[in-house]
């Protein structure tokens, strides 16, 4: 039983999903065209309109420009959190639960811009896409003002820690293979991914390298895209027409050591504070856990998620995927039965941060997954997020 | 060296009083890090206040330069810049753990080694370089290569 106060536990449901698809070479899209694609969708799936919408809580595209593209006529709450999804989901849950909202648009959208891949850079458009825009980290204030390449913002710091957790637990970058090839063969049940043709162990070694230890496979591939979720309070999705999917735990979790170069160690992030609080405010416990998705933009995070969820000891997830790895089919199989990134992952589906990691976890709780549906699954286990200033952990559950 | 003199000397970056001194120092040759006259902590990137005290009493102390390497990786792409050859096994980027406490780190690249060759572990201290068109900034070097024993500098913070 929980130990930790939480009201909102299982009070708060996701009632529509929505996409605007996502795509590798997309042309003549903004980021307004795809959060608003994904919006619709996700109004239309829960069987609502723009009237019943009235709160918001998006990532970049501000909610102003979302209320008045679709024409919601009202709105009492919004919010624009910085990405990455939990943010967006706490703070609508916080909302509803509250009283503040009762029917919330959650969304979330990537946009290549041209540094981000070489057909972006060929996009004129593309050029202007950030005119205006400040510098994120230094509008922020965090103190980063070194931001070059003799810097540690950002992507670079995940190579570096990766390169850490290789060097202090002694693995290969075969163990970061496992989570490269994991997602790509749940891709190929994905009509969605971007990339479903298989990897084998050879051709992920043999590929370029673009931040040792961290080659092409091993980071999240720049789409275009875009998720958009509706939560309302649970009472009121039993009226509407999908499953209910149940919001039944969800937390952020900094520490204080906000600088990519300033972190303790791999064993005092984030991913602490997030699994300490949320399996404390949780009725559920890990081995209720039907499917995972431990966010693997960069594929080490992956295995730092996997160990401190609590499926093995800090250090011991490369050995831990490599005994639950299924050779017959080039995946991990938890237990022999729990798939890991069952859609593919942002390696293999494509990169947004974790939006669609969400969204995949949600059908799969519905039973709308298709052809890679795992047959009863009853919780669901989401963890965006990296380890400085973006852990999040989501404890989903169906309505039974 | 007035305040528009320092801004002009960094083109591009945030400067702000709260950091100014970090940067006045790069232009003088030092590293000028925060540190606490009440606690005799340090912390960076500077802060207006000690986290681990949150006194407002804080004076930029120069430190040596001197420590190993905590993290390392090697940019095999990335926009060019003065000074950086993202070729040949790339171009090594670091943070140094610094002698004068654990868990205070500075990034930088190293020079004279290979980024293959750089291990965590190595001792490193900096040095200063001109390079043309690039900002004031230290670099490191290897003075002694790791012993390889056992894990590196974990479980100590910069501020507790």
């Amino acid at each position: 039983m929980s130990t930790r106060r939480n009201p909102a536990m299982d009070q708060v449901a996701i009632v529509g999903l929505g996409r605007s698809p996502y795509a590798r070479d997309r042309q003549g899209c903004t980021p307004g065209s795809l959060v608003s694609e994904a919006c619709v969708n996700a109004i239309r799936d829960a069987g609502l309109g723009p009237a019943d919408i009235d709160g918001i809580c998006g990532s970049m595209v501000s909610a102003q420009w979302v209320q008045a593209a679709l024409g919601i006529p009202g709105v009492a709450w919004f919010a624009n959190p910085q990405a990455v999804i939990g943010n967006q989901i706490t703070s609508a849950v916080a909302a509803v639960s509250s009283g503040m909202a009762d029917t919330v648009l959650v969304y979330h959208h990537a946009y290549r811009l041209p540094w981000a891949s070489r057909s972006a850079a060929k996009d004129p458009m593309r050029k202007r896409a950030t005119l205006g825009v400040a510098d994120a980290r230094s509008w922020w204030g965090t103190g980063h003002n070194d931001t070059g390449p003799n810097s540690l913002y950002g992507a670079p710091a995940y190579a570096a820690w990766a390169g850490r957790y290789l060097h202090d637990y002694g693995y290969t970058r075969e163990t970061l293979g496992l989570i490269a090839i994991n997602s790509r063969t749940n891709a190929a049940r994905n009509p969605n991914a971007v990339y479903t043709e298989p990897l084998t162990m050879e051709a992920y070694l043999d590929g370029r390298m673009v931040r040792d230890p961290l080659s092409v496979y091993d980071m999240d591939i720049p789409i275009d895209g875009a998720d958009a979720f509706v939560i309302t309070t649970t009472e009121r999705a039993r009226d509407l027409p999908r499953p209910p999917v149940l919001i039944h735990a969800a937390t952020l979790g900094h520490t204080d050591y906000g600088s990519e170069e300033q972190l303790r160690d791999l064993e005092h992030a984030g991913q602490m504070v997030v699994v300490d609080r949320l399996w404390a405010k949780s009725d559920l416990t890990l081995a209720d856990v039907d499917v995972l998705y431990p966010y693997e933009g960069f594929s080490n995070i992956a295995l730092s998620w996997i160990e401190n969820v609590g499926y093995c000891g800090r250090g011991e997830g490369g050995a831990f995927v490599a005994d639950h790895w299924v050779e017959a089919e080039q995946r991990i199989m938890i237990h022999g039965r729990i798939p890991v990134n069952s859609h593919g992952g942002s390696l293999s589906e494509g990169g947004t941060q974790g939006a669609g990691h969400l969204h995949e976890a949600c059908l799969q709780l519905r039973g709308d997954a298709g052809p890679r549906q795992v047959d009863g699954a009853a919780v669901a286990l989401v963890t965006p997020g990296g380890y400085y200033f973006n852990s999040q952990g989501i404890l989903l559950r169906g309505d039974s | 060296m007035t305040d528009e003199e320092l801004l002009d000397a960094f083109p591009g970056v945030r400067i702000d009083a709260d950091n100014a001194a970090w940067h006045r120092g790069l232009l003088e040759r030092r590293l000028l890090v925060n540190r606490c006259d009440d606690c005799s902590r340090w912390h960076h990137p500077p802060r207006p206040l000690c986290p681990a005290c949150w006194s407002r009493s804080i004076t930029p102390t120069e430190v040596a330069g001197d420590g190993f390497v905590a993290l390392v990786t090697a940019l095999r792409q990335g926009a060019p810049q003065p000074g950086v050859d993202y070729g040949d096994g790339g171009h090594a980027l670091v943070a140094v753990e610094l002698d004068e406490q654990p868990g205070l780190r500075l990034a930088g690249t190293v020079v004279g080694t290979p980024a293959g060759e750089i291990q965590v572990g190595d001792r490193v201290r900096a040095l200063w370089r001109d390079i043309p068109g690039r900002l004031p900034r230290a670099d490191f070097e290897i003075v002694a290569a790791s012993t390889g024993a056992g894990r590196v500098g974990r479980g100590e913070g910069a501020t507790r």
